[in-house]
Formats: C-alpha cells, structure tokens, sequence
C-alpha cells in the first residue's frame, strides 16, 4: 500500500508533450468506451440496434427479385 | 434494401472472381513455402543455396501468407460485402483493377526481392523502400474505393462487417507508414528513421497492430458477414458486434509493447501491454460467443455443411488465441515463452485455425455464388476441412511442447548455478518436435490443393454450364 501513490502520482511539471498526448488519448480511449458502453447497452437503443442483425442476409431479397449481376 | 429492390443492380463481380482465385492459389503457394523452411528447420542440409536458405525464404513465406493470401481474401471479401450489404456497385470498377494489378506486382516484387536478400530487416515489414511506397500508394486505392463505395451505399445502416474492414484500412495506412518512414540510401538499402529502443517499439507497434487489424478486425468483417449468410441466420446479437468493433478498435493498438517484455522498453509499456491485452480477451471472447451463438437453433447444419465447419472451428481457434495470446502477455508466462517456439505455436494456432479456417470458408461460399454454381465436390471440402484442422492441431501441439520445453531447458540450472543445459543441447532436443511440425504444415497444405482443385473444377464446371445454358451468375 505505502507503494500506491508511486505509482498513481504524476508529476505533472516534469510532463512532457508526449506525456500530455498520452494522457489526452488515454483518457479519450477510456471516455468513448464508456459513451459506447451506454449507447450499447440503453434499453432504449436495443431495437435499433437489434433491427439490423439480419442485414447480411437481407441482400438476397434484391437479388432474388430479379437482378442481373454479370 | 427498399431502394435496392425497386432498381435491378448490376454489381463489379468480376475483380472479386480474380482476387479469389488468386488467393486460392497464394494459399497454395504460401502454405508450400512454409512447408519447404519447416523442414529446413528440421533438416538444416536443405539450407543448400543462399537463395532458398531459411533466412531468405522465411519472410517470403509470412508475406506469401498474410500479404499475398491474406491481402487478396480480404479484398476479395471486402469489395463482395461493401457491394452486397450497401446494395450498390464499386465506385469505381477501374480502381479496383488497379488495385488487383498492383497488389500482385507487390507480391511479383517480394518474390524477387526476398530470395536475393533484400530487406529492410523489421519483421512482416521486411519488403525494400521502393516496395513500401507502391503498397501504401495500392492499399490507398483499395481503401479510398471501399470507403467511397460505401458512401454511395443505397442503404440507410453500414453493416458491421464494413466498420471492420475500413478500421482495418485506416490503421493500416497509418501503422504501415509510420513503421516504413526510413531513409533511402540507395535502391534496396534504407535505414529507418528510428533508432534504439524508439524502433523496437514502432517494429511492434506496427507488428502486433498488422494482427489486430489486418489479421483479425479484417477476418472478423468476414465472420460477422458470412457466419450469417453460410448458417441462413440473422447474427446473434448486433449490440454485441457493435461492442466487439469499438472495443477491438480502441483496445489494440496498446499491445504492442508486450512484445519486448525484459528488453530496454520501460517497465510499465510492458506492463500497460500486457494489462490491455488481458482486457481484450473480454471483446474477442465476446466476438467469438457472438458468432458461435449465430448457430442456435441449426447446429444440426454441421453435420452436412462443411463450409459451416471451417467457419466454426476457425471461431473456436479465434477464442483459444485470444485467451493464449494474453495469457503469454504476463511477465511471469513470458519469462518462459518468449523466444521460444510457443510464440511459432501460437501464431499458427491463429494463423491456421482463425484466419484461414475463416477465409477458407468464406472462399467457398463466395465461390458458389460467384459463379452461380454447387461447388464440383461437397466430399472434398469435407476432406479439406479434416486435413486442415488435423494439420493444424499437428502443428501447434509440436510447437507447444517444444515451446515450452526449449523454455525449460534454457531456464534449468544446476546447484552451482551453472545452466544445466547448452543452447545446442535444445536445439538437437527440438528436432522430433520439427519434424512433427513439418508434417503437421504438410497435412494442412495438402487440403489447400485439395481446394485450388475443386474451386477450378467448380469454376469449370460453371463455365461450361453457362457456356451451354447462358445461366447468368448471381452474386
């Protein structure tokens, strides 16, 4: 435990650009997982996501209806 | 769909027929290569010649595989369902053949480049200055004729399976030229830009995200496609395939550095790589439960649909690499695996059993429907399909004892503290173990002939069909 804050603390004078970069993108990465974790899983969002499951089988309905594709 | 029905559409098939065919072929060619320096290995006398010495002809292999195989399917692939799923033809046609064209002059090029031992040296990135550029300028027209076409999609939703495939493009044209920016000095020679631990670091970056991406986010827009389409039913879950995608794509790209676990890499890239690597076991195994799930209801199929087994087994290989992958990530695993043949191992259990399982029955499917036909011999995807999956649990169990006995031994020491063993006392201990693994590569590239035969007989057999008929294909 007398470890933890060696390994939580920034020193953020010494920070560099690229410290700051990395910073920014990690926190980017952890917040749009988070909005997509609620867009996913929002019940209210369930059927439209869900109305798309048979999309790759919907193409042969085109096909079947009397395209020529050759 | 509404708008695709109401308009017959009249799709660029023909550039998919030849990167198909093309890709049956390199699987051929690739898989024999890999054979030939398996026995190397095993059989060093047959290193005889500069030219075909395991040196030379190993990256020609990995690119014969991934770059020649790999390149062609997922282009194959991703021009089949960009069309199909946005109802619309290419955006242009004539790029796609450039694109075709120009690939294969790249893969012309590692043929002679590779064998007289021009290389720049980094690892599936080996391919001369001048090569580099034609690939970047090549995947450029793939990806802008992909991504245009499904902006001209007649379509309201973007499948998922095009999600994958165009982050696919987008990290591969910033990893394949961050990782090749190099100063020429002449026309085979540059020298990287990077230097020290900096081009370690870029080498895995690019090297670990060339299978994130182009081995996996690629190859899993083939599954969530033709997983569906093979079975005759909707994909389990879409949240879950939207989940799968974002977590794939913010997840991967941190990997890299478990790569160079004890290296002169600070400690805590190693660490971070390894602690995301165990994080995404939870979007691939999510991934692959999606696809397998898919089945419900028709497992029955897998006893007479032989093209569903390719893509069900490659599903099942897909969830054991991601579980084995991260769990060789941690220090305490790595210590004894990296270096070894355990990392061969895996690699191939993935390779194998994920990727060409995968794109295997996705070419046979496309096959049928691309030339409107049954394909000439159902009995002989059943025999391709037993050859490649005995092959290939040949291969990974050879390597994964020798893997982990080579690990063992290095690590042995005697109660003086002395190594208990020489590195050619491992190296002669390894031989059986080469010679199984050899046999193992035999077995799965004696079903790759048996495919490169029925898909000609089938191609044949539709031509002649047509040619008698003039039964027009349906794509």
């Amino acid at each position: 435990m007398t470890r933890l804050p060696g390994y939580l603390g920034m020193d953020v004078a010494a920070m560099t650009t690229n410290d700051w970069l990395g910073v920014f993108f990690t926190l980017g990465a952890f917040i749009g997982m988070v909005v997509i974790y609620f867009i996913v899983f929002r019940p209210a969002n369930k059927d439209a996501f869900e109305s798309q499951r048979g999309m790759a089988l919907d193409d042969e309905d085109h096909i079947n209806a009397g395209e020529k594709n050759d | 769909m509404d708008a695709a029905q109401a308009t017959p559409i009249k799709y660029d098939m023909d550039v998919v027929r030849w990167f198909s065919i093309a890709a049956v072929i390199y699987l051929v060619v690739g898989t024999l290569i890999g054979v030939w320096i398996a026995a190397e290995l095993a059989w060093p006398a047959l290193n005889f010649i500069p030219e075909i010495a395991f040196g030379r002809l190993r990256p020609l292999h990995t690119n014969a595989v991934i770059f020649a195989f790999g390149g062609c399917t997922l282009m194959a692939t991703g021009f089949y369902m960009v069309q199909r799923t946005g109802a619309t033809r290419l955006w242009s046609n004539g790029l796609a053949w450039f694109t075709f064209w120009g690939w294969n002059l790249v893969i012309v090029l590692a043929v002679i480049t590779l064998p007289l031992g021009i290389t720049q040296g980094k690892e599936y990135a080996e391919l001369a200055w001048p090569v580099d550029i034609l690939i970047a300028v090549v995947w450029l027209s793939f990806g802008l004729n992909h991504i245009m076409t499904v902006a001209i999609r007649k379509t309201s939703h973007i499948y998922v399976s095009n999600w994958f495939t165009m982050s696919m493009i987008v990290m591969i044209t910033y990893l394949h030229v961050v990782n090749s920016l190099a100063i020429p000095v002449s026309l085979a020679t540059s020298y990287s830009i990077f230097s020290g631990v900096q081009d370690a670091m870029i080498q895995w970056w690019w090297g670990h995200n060339a299978v994130g991406f182009y081995l996996t986010a690629g190859f899993l827009g083939i599954m969530y496609y033709f997983v569906p389409k093979q079975v005759g039913r909707p994909v389990f879950s879409y949240r879950l395939s939207v989940l799968h995608f974002w977590a794939l794509t913010f997840g991967y790209v941190w990997l890299g550095a478990h790569h160079l676990q004890y290296t002169a890499l600070p400690d805590w890239t190693g660490s971070l790589g390894a602690a995301v690597s165990l994080a995404m076991i939870i979007p691939s195994w999510g991934g692959a439960i999606n696809g397998m799930m898919t089945l419900s209801g028709a497992w029955d199929r897998l006893r007479t649909d032989y093209i569903l087994r390719f893509l069900v087994v490659a599903l099942a290989f897909y969830a054991m690499s991601t579980f084995e992958g991260p769990v060789m990530s941690i220090k305490t695993v790595n210590a004894l695996s990296h270096y070894t043949d355990w990392g061969i191992g895996h690699v191939h259990s993935g390779a194998l059993g994920w990727v060409a399982m995968v794109a295997i029955g996705a070419l046979y499917h496309m096959v049928k429907k691309l030339w409107n036909t049954e394909m000439y011999s159902d009995n002989l995807i059943n025999v391709h399909f037993w050859l490649s999956t005995i092959g290939t649990v040949v291969y990974v169990v050879a390597m994964w004892v020798s893997g982990i006995m080579q690990g063992l031994m290095w690590r042995d020491y005697d109660e003086y503290g002395a190594l208990t063993y020489t590195f050619v006392e491992s190296v002669s201990a390894m031989h059986p173990y080469y010679a199984m693994r050899t046999i193992g590569g035999l077995i799965f590239h004696l079903g790759t002939l048996v495919m490169l035969y029925n898909v000609v007989m089938t191609v044949r057999q539709a031509s002649a069909a047509r040619s008698t008929a003039a039964v027009p294909a349906q794509v």
